[in-house]
């Protein structure tokens, strides 16, 4: 039965993926349960799911852009987590809170379209394109603000960050949830989703069989924007400020949700429930060891070995130990 | 078998000969490439020099200009690395990690009473042994350098954090400061360690076979490893030497600084990826030049010395910096896009 399981799981990678990281959240929750005896407490759940949403945003961006190979990164949602939000804290006073963060969004779309014109159009590769993005859109929220955080944000716009709708963080059933299920959706049900899967597998033979590859991967990189800036709203609704660091980091812990949950580095490979439980664990380390008051540099370090560990190719892993069948 | 051979020999030659031909044009094209982006920088660098100097009287001044090279030292050093890295088609983003965790051992190291010539080796050797860790996760693993060196970054920072936990190490001896700020019959010593490590990776890249493996890593990797280089332990030792100088980077940052920030060394991976590729490297890897990258790294130098002094907020460098990146970027790319049509 376990040899029918195994032999199971190995057709499909994504499904064995998911598996191996539903043990692994289970593995995290035992070990912070242990380290810290708040953890194991009702109240955790709505804690932990206050921190999902804007990673849980900016992973489901990077998934995408990643799977739709190239190979596509995005370095700079970040970046633009921080820009947007410092362009909505300009505008508040203005324009009043809902239109300044729907202005936001659109600039977050935009932000990904320079992105997928250099890569696509210009063919620049995306690691370095994006870096140098990420370099110009955070430098731009830093200076235009000198780095200081924007306040004067009205009361009820906390409701999406710090309310509450059964119990679950309002950000969490309001936004997170429906747009994973959408993607899923469209990943797995449309033609939308067979051509960024088919832009991923093979960009040549997906353009001979008359997909615009070039558009679906701009395409992807605006909705990693839309994403982001709608990750930053929320950033903003929570804390009831536009700091112009917010983002800060928030690249590279995307990048290590998206290939955690199985998306191939090279695209092809990959989807919405992978990097959702890829989340969870993320989260879950973070808050556990927060908890056990353990100092944030172990956190950094247990991401590091996560990421690493995740992109090494299991032939590695098994000529390493010596493990051969 | 004989016969078979003495067949097959008046094709051999021609082919070999043609190949040969077309390395050589080739390797003409390649260096005039390189040869016009270095004069296009050393042109932008005059100008912006002459713009600083019109806008600010303190620009030109000696005292300005050798604080700028000493500030552009650590950068030189670790940005010759990173071409190398680049050129074999690698990338290294934790350079800073690995700069950090060197100046922190070379810090406790002083704080233990050993004598410079005991610390110089342990930073240096630090830095190697942290370079070789990614050449090892790039090659063994078979992790993109990309996210390896992001893992690794992650590592070492949580290393240095864990180590120095928010605390300065200050208070270190000088001993090795002349390095930085001495002078040898009037040329600042500065200028004299650039020119012994430009020197000596020149030679590395240009006048032994070791360089000639990685520019063929860098071109085809798959080619490379067809004409019988070692891939993974050229790869390796190329990491581990871009650790190496970025441990020398450290070694020169403790002796100017007498102490060990906790930020230090976050922004000069971007810096050095920025100053290689303004310098003509190709980020797809195989073209490349160390000329290149040092007029790339006094640019960046420049341009953020000039902003500071004629009252910009440095919180703007960045800003300029990417900009650049992204406009040389897209000028590379539109040229090589019409080469590819006239071809």
């Amino acid at each position: 039965m376990i040899a029918n399981l195994a032999t199971r799981l190995q057709g499909d990678p994504l499904r064995a993926r998911l598996l191996l990281l539903i043990g692994l959240w289970l593995v995290a929750i035992v070990v912070m349960s242990l380290l810290s005896p708040y953890f194991l407490q009702s109240s955790t759940v709505p804690y932990l799911l206050q921190y999902v949403p804007i990673l849980g945003l900016l992973g489901l961006g990077q998934t995408l852009v990643i799977l739709a190979g190239g190979p596509g990164i995005d370095l700079s949602v970040g970046a633009i987590v921080s820009l947007v939000g410092v362009c909505v804290g300009a505008l508040i006073s203005g324009l009043g809170v809902w239109p300044a963060c729907a202005l936001g969004i659109v600039l977050g779309g935009l932000l990904g379209l320079v992105n997928g014109v250099l890569v696509n159009v210009l063919r620049i590769p995306s690691l370095i394109a994006t870096l140098a993005t990420m370099f110009v859109y955070g430098g731009l929220a830093l200076a235009s603000t000198q780095g200081k955080p924007m306040g004067n944000f009205p009361a009820e716009f906390a409701w999406l960050g710090q309310g509450t709708t059964l119990g679950l963080p309002n950000a969490f059933v309001f936004v997170l949830l429906p747009d994973a299920v959408i993607l899923h959706v469209m990943l797995t049900r449309t033609t939308i989703g067979r051509h960024i899967v088919a832009s991923g597998n093979d960009d040549r033979a997906a353009y001979l069989s008359g997909i615009d590859v070039a558009r679906v991967r701009i395409g992807l990189y605006v909705l990693s924007g839309v994403l982001a800036a709608v990750g930053s709203v929320i950033s903003m609704s929570w804390f009831l400020s536009a700091r112009p660091d917010a983002g800060t980091g928030m690249e590279l812990l995307a990048v290590t949700i998206a290939v955690l949950g199985g998306t191939h580095i090279f695209g092809g490979t990959g989807g919405v429930p992978g990097t959702i439980v890829a989340i969870l664990v993320i989260t879950t380390l973070q808050i556990g060891l927060q908890l056990a008051n353990i100092s944030a540099a172990w956190q950094l370090g247990v991401i590091g070995i996560l990421l690493v560990a995740s992109v090494a190719s299991t032939g590695a892993f098994k000529a390493i130990w010596g493990f051969k069948r | 078998m004989e016969p078979f051979l003495r067949g097959a020999a008046p094709a051999a030659p021609r082919l070999l000969s043609k190949d040969l031909v077309m390395a050589k044009t080739n390797d003409l094209r390649l260096t005039s490439l390189t040869a016009t982006r270095e004069m296009i920088l050393l042109c932008a660098i005059l100008l912006v020099g002459a713009a600083f100097s019109f806008a600010s009287p303190y620009f030109l001044t000696p005292i300005n200009l050798i604080q700028t090279l000493r500030a552009a030292l650590e950068l030189a050093i670790v940005s010759a690395g990173m071409t190398l890295v680049i050129i074999m088609g690698g990338i290294d983003v934790s350079v800073g990690g690995i700069l950090a965790v060197s100046a922190i051992v070379i810090g406790k190291s002083y704080q233990a009473g050993m004598p410079p010539w005991v610390v110089a080796p342990i930073g240096l050797g630090t830095g190697a042994i942290l370079g070789a860790w990614n050449g090892w996760l790039t090659t063994k693993f078979k992790v993109p350098p990309i996210i390896a060196t992001l893992g690794s970054m992650y590592i070492f920072s949580a290393i240095m954090f864990i180590v120095i936990g928010g605390a300065w190490i200050s208070g270190l001896p000088n001993t090795l400061s002349p390095l930085v700020n001495g002078a040898v019959f009037f040329i600042p010593s500065a200028a004299l360690v650039i020119l012994f490590v430009y020197g000596t990776c020149w030679i590395l890249l240009r006048r032994v076979p070791f360089g000639r493996h990685i520019y063929g890593i860098g071109s085809s990797e798959h080619s490379a490893k067809l004409v019988g280089i070692n891939v993974d332990r050229t790869k390796i030792i190329t990491y581990a030497i871009l650790g190496l100088l970025s441990g020398f980077a450290a070694l020169l940052y403790v002796a100017r600084m007498r102490n060990v920030e906790i930020n230090i060394g976050t922004s000069i991976a971007l810096e050095a990826i920025a100053a290689t590729i303004l310098g003509g490297t190709s980020i797809r890897g195989g073209v490349g030049s160390l000329l290149g990258t040092l007029l790339g790294v006094v640019f960046i130098r420049i341009i953020q010395n000039g902003l500071v002094l004629i009252g910009v907020s440095s919180l703007w460098e960045t800003v300029v910096i990417g900009g650049l990146l992204i406009l040389v970027l897209a000028v590379d790319a539109i040229r090589n896009r019409n080469n590819l049509r006239t071809q």
